[in-house]
């Protein structure tokens, strides 16, 4: 094993890097006859296993790495691009490698058939390439490269199915919403520049990561830069009020969703946050923390009132994501990586499963020629009974997302929740309002993953009738394999040994983030314990409404439609912008139409007029005069013309008449 | 005695009579016939001046040697006149316009 | 007597050339032409130059005015058809702007004839003051013979060089083309 430790780090990462993207190019070589996945999941068990042995393991706990080589000049200032290795950098791509492995293996079973599958290995290897490359950025520059690749990756996927209109709205949408959130990144990219004249990652924050002590006294442009930044992440990672994307992005494959959007490319935003923590200064953090509490707030509720499975988990994602920027905006960055790394196992692991149940659900419209939503929570019910493996791995994920003991989610959630208190009770006040928000939060994330479950999985199957032996049952073991594997990874040991206490997770060990309050004891013990205690009562209630059929509320209640109905931020969004714009554009076409055209059509008409009595005054005026000389000179000439008649008389009649006129004159002078 | 006005004045009207058949004649004999007479009216000037210049004898001289070039001009004249009846079928000057443009 | 004689002889010579200019018929005009070269010799005669008065009649009479009635016999007969088709009458309506301009130039020659006379050049007063004018009863012929032979002897020579020239010239010309 030891010999094989021992290339280089920086190398082993950059094969990391590069095997996803010969696969990709690969298989766009290869085109239509490399649809099996073979070379697209050969690459990423090798990118997995050089990252996990030949990368993680050195760097973890070690000294930094940083290699880089001069890319281009401007101005004099050289840019530099290469890898930048440290606990950060590894975790996130070691993360990313282990979520994408069994996404690959689940996509051989969930996508086999599909025509386009060659298209989907081609993304697929290409969008590894893209967030591997991201996760070892050493300079902005370079991040915002490949962060832009990941875009890039996560439109084309989104609109896999291009053939169904709400695919290509859906992937148009999301590539729009994160043009806004690049050019935060890109202004922030470029005030950074200015104002500290590197972009290199190692430069600006040193070993000690902290910020380049070049900027101290005014502030006023770190703040915009830190905004800047917090735009980008904010677009990339789904927060309030660009979050309308996610939801929608939903339209692609749901082992796209799993990968892409839940696990790994939104939480680039908070990767970001944390790559460049040292960047943020009070106003900024604060910022963050309350855009991720409303965030983790109006996504919860959003969550709901969706029927649709995979929106469920969307506004589920939006809101596990606003815990993270929250953990970001309090200060503990490190808390907030611990519950991106465990929100993803937990999250993709959601995403399969619901894409299993889906699976089965899509064959059994198809058998049936039902016109039913195969999403659509309202269509199942005792589905534990035909997919027990399935039900298993999705209970304990969301367990993990509930939050309840014995989890990976408990763990990272109760970080975020007591740092979140500890800090409220640092700044007191007003700022309490952060964490009992969270703890709320938590209560009806509990609530709505229970619903998710108890709908999908208790009560009885709403076309039990319909239902033939056999015909509803497990995925086969290239789907359930992964969820396992997945499934294990969401229990405690992944990242504690003691399941109740975070402090002891080794993945916290590897940050060291020095939080600027103190800690309080009481609530490591009272917080967990209120949180379970309520994530309990939720499920309970749950059961109650959702199994016992004792629902409360009618379906038109105005908070359920407004839940259902995400809001109406789409609603708000298309007359304000879509409809704003196309007012706009309208009365700039009248504008166009009436005022620029009318007074084009004005001048060229005048333009015409004026050409008209140009050319008449021509034809009349000057071609007249040219010809009245000409028409004199011709007459005249043809009256003397008879003079020279050939006659010799009378020239000479002529030369007399002169000699006597000349003679006449010399007589009268 | 005749004075020299006399036979300048009738030298001058014999002139206009020769100039008035050169200009309107139209028969190129009488042209030639017209220029006989302009020449005849020369050529009493010639000795009417004649009188008062007893020393040189320029006058008489002159009038003779007039009457000669008169004569050759005349017989010049008269084969040319054959020529342009060959030429043109016409002794006519009106008829005779190559020279018009 | 020599006043009437000479009137006589002018009046001939105006009234013939007058006749002889308007007279259609150029047979006649000819003959016409005859009788004013007569009177013009007449002319010369009142001037004291019997020598030009007699070379006058030779060469004109007898050889020019000879010359010219023999081309007009010896020319076409088309030639007087064409003549006689311009005009019926005896005599023709004299063309006014030859005629105007004619009698112009007689105005204007007449007029400074008499302008001269009242200046007449130094050469002639002088002249008439030594009454060295020619007189009727010099003889001018031998004086002609020695003057052509002496003084002018030059212009003499090319005259006849010239008049020998004019006449093979013209010999030449009235050669006709296919004869040749």
């Amino acid at each position: 094993m030891n010999g094989l430790l021992n290339i280089s780090p920086v190398y082993a990462s950059i094969l990391v890097v590069m095997l996803p993207f010969f696969g990709f190019l690969m298989q766009a070589v290869l085109g239509k006859k490399s649809n099996s996945g073979n070379i697209g999941l050969a690459t990423i068990i090798l990118s997995v296993c050089v990252s996990f042995f030949a990368v993680f393991l050195p760097v973890w706990n070690g000294a930094p790495l940083t290699e880089r080589m001069h890319w281009f000049t401007v101005g004099g200032k050289p840019f530099y691009v290469g890898v930048m290795l440290n606990n950060l950098t590894v975790l996130m791509q070691l993360i990313v490698g282990i979520i994408a492995l069994p996404v690959h293996i689940y996509s051989r079973a969930y996508m086999r058939n599909d025509p386009g599958i060659h298209r989907y290995w081609m993304f697929l290897s290409f969008f590894c390439f893209a967030m591997l490359g991201l996760t070892i950025s050493t300079s902005l520059l370079q991040l915002y490269v490949f962060w832009e690749l990941v875009g890039f990756a996560s439109y084309l996927l989104i609109g896999f199915w291009f053939t169904k209109e709400s695919a290509v709205q859906a992937n148009k949408k999301a590539f729009i919403i994160n043009r806004i959130g690049d050019i935060g990144f890109l202004i922030g990219i470029a005030l950074v520049y200015t104002h500290c004249g590197t972009v290199d990652l190692g430069e600006l924050f040193g070993p000690q990561g902290v910020f380049l002590p070049a900027v101290n006294a005014d502030g006023s442009w770190l703040t915009l830069a830190g905004l800047a930044f917090f735009l980008g992440a904010m677009a990339k990672s789904a927060q309030f009020p660009l979050h309308v994307w996610l939801p929608d992005a939903m339209e692609g494959p749901t082992s796209v969703s799993s990968l892409i959007h839940a696990a790994t490319m939104v939480a680039a935003g908070v990767f970001l946050l944390c790559t460049i923590f040292p960047l943020f200064n009070e106003t900024v953090l604060l910022t963050i923390a309350i855009i991720g509490c409303i965030t983790a707030l109006s996504a919860a509720i959003f969550a709901l009132g969706q029927y649709d499975i995979k929106k469920i988990l969307a506004f589920s994602t939006i809101s596990q994501l606003g815990f993270m920027m929250v953990g970001v905006g309090i200060g503990s960055w490190d808390t907030a990586m611990f519950h991106l790394a465990t929100h993803a196992f937990f999250k993709c692991l959601l995403f399969l499963a619901a894409g299993a149940v889906i699976h089965e659900m899509a064959h059994f419209k198809a058998t049936h020629q039902l016109d039913i939503d195969p999403q659509d929570l309202r269509n199942m019910g005792g589905l534990r009974r035909y997919l027990p493996t399935t039900f298993v791995c999705m209970t304990i994920a969301s367990l993990a997302l509930a939050g309840f003991p014995l989890t990976t989610g408990y763990l990272s959630k109760d970080s975020i929740v007591v740092q979140a208190f500890e800090w409220g009770f640092h700044l007191g006040g007003i700022y309490l309002l952060i964490p009992t928000t969270l703890a709320a939060v938590s209560l009806l994330t509990a609530f709505y993953i229970g619903r998710l479950l108890f709908k999908t999985f208790f009560g009885k199957f709403k076309f039990a009738e319909k239902l033939q032996k056999g015909e509803l049952h497990d995925a086969p073991i290239a789907m359930t394999g992964p969820m396992i594997f997945l499934a294990a990874c969401c229990l405690f040991p992944t990242c504690s040994f003691h399941p109740f206490d975070y402090h002891q997770s080794w993945l916290l060990g590897g940050f060291h983030v020095k939080t600027a309050f103190a800690a309080v004891a009481e609530m490591h013990s009272a917080v967990p314990l209120v949180l379970t205690l309520g994530a309990l009562a939720a499920w309970g209630v749950g059961w109650r409404w959702y199994v016992a059929k004792r629902y409360p509320l009618s379906k038109n209640n105005r908070w359920v439609r407004f839940a259902t109905r995400q809001g109406y931020f789409n609603e708000f969004y298309q007359l304000l912008f879509v409809k704003g714009t196309e007012q706009l554009s309208r009365g700039v076409y009248a504008f166009d139409h009436y005022v620029v055209d009318g007074l084009t059509r004005t001048f060229s008409a005048a333009t015409r007029r004026l050409s008209v009595a140009a050319h008449w005054f021509d034809r009349h005026m000057v071609d007249g005069l040219v010809n009245l000389i000409a028409g004199t000179t011709y007459y005249v000439g043809h009256l003397v013309r008879h003079v020279q008649n050939g006659q010799l008389q009378s020239y000479l009649g002529f030369a007399l008449t002169v000699v006597v006129l000349g003679i006449l004159y010399l007589i009268i002078k | 005695m005749i004075t020299l006005t006399h036979f300048l004045l009738v030298s001058a009207c014999i002139f206009c009579i020769g100039l008035y058949a050169v200009l309107a004649k139209r028969n190129a004999i009488m042209i030639l016939v017209g220029i006989e007479l302009m020449i005849n009216a020369s050529i009493l000037n010639f000795v009417a001046f004649s009188r008062y210049d007893k020393t040189n004898y320029g006058g008489q001289i002159f009038a003779l040697f007039a009457i000669v070039l008169a004569a050759a001009a005349v017989a010049v004249g008269l084969a040319i006149i054959l020529n342009v009846y060959r030429q043109f079928k016409t002794i006519n000057p009106q008829n005779i316009h190559e020279l018009k443009d | 007597m020599e006043q009437f004689l000479f009137y006589a002889f002018a009046a001939m010579a105006i009234l013939s050339a007058l006749l002889l200019v308007s007279i259609r018929n150029t047979a006649r005009a000819l003959f016409l032409l005859f009788i004013v070269l007569f009177a013009m010799a007449g002319l010369y005669l009142f001037a004291l130059a019997d020598f030009v008065a007699i070379t006058q009649i030779l060469v004109y009479v007898g050889g020019v005015l000879i010359l010219l009635i023999f081309a007009f016999m010896l020319s076409n007969k088309e030639l007087l058809a064409d003549l006689q088709s311009t005009s019926q009458r005896f005599m023709s309506l004299p063309n006014w702007q030859s005629m105007s301009l004619s009698l112009a130039f007689l105005a204007v020659l007449v007029y400074s004839f008499i302008a001269w006379t009242k200046e007449a050049p130094e050469w002639m007063a002088r002249a008439q003051a030594d009454g060295s004018i020619l007189s009727p009863t010099d003889d001018n012929i031998q004086t002609l013979g020695l003057k052509f032979m002496t003084q002018y002897i030059l212009p003499f020579e090319i005259i006849s060089v010239f008049l020998m020239m004019a006449l093979i010239g013209a010999a030449h010309l009235s050669r006709r083309e296919g004869s040749r």
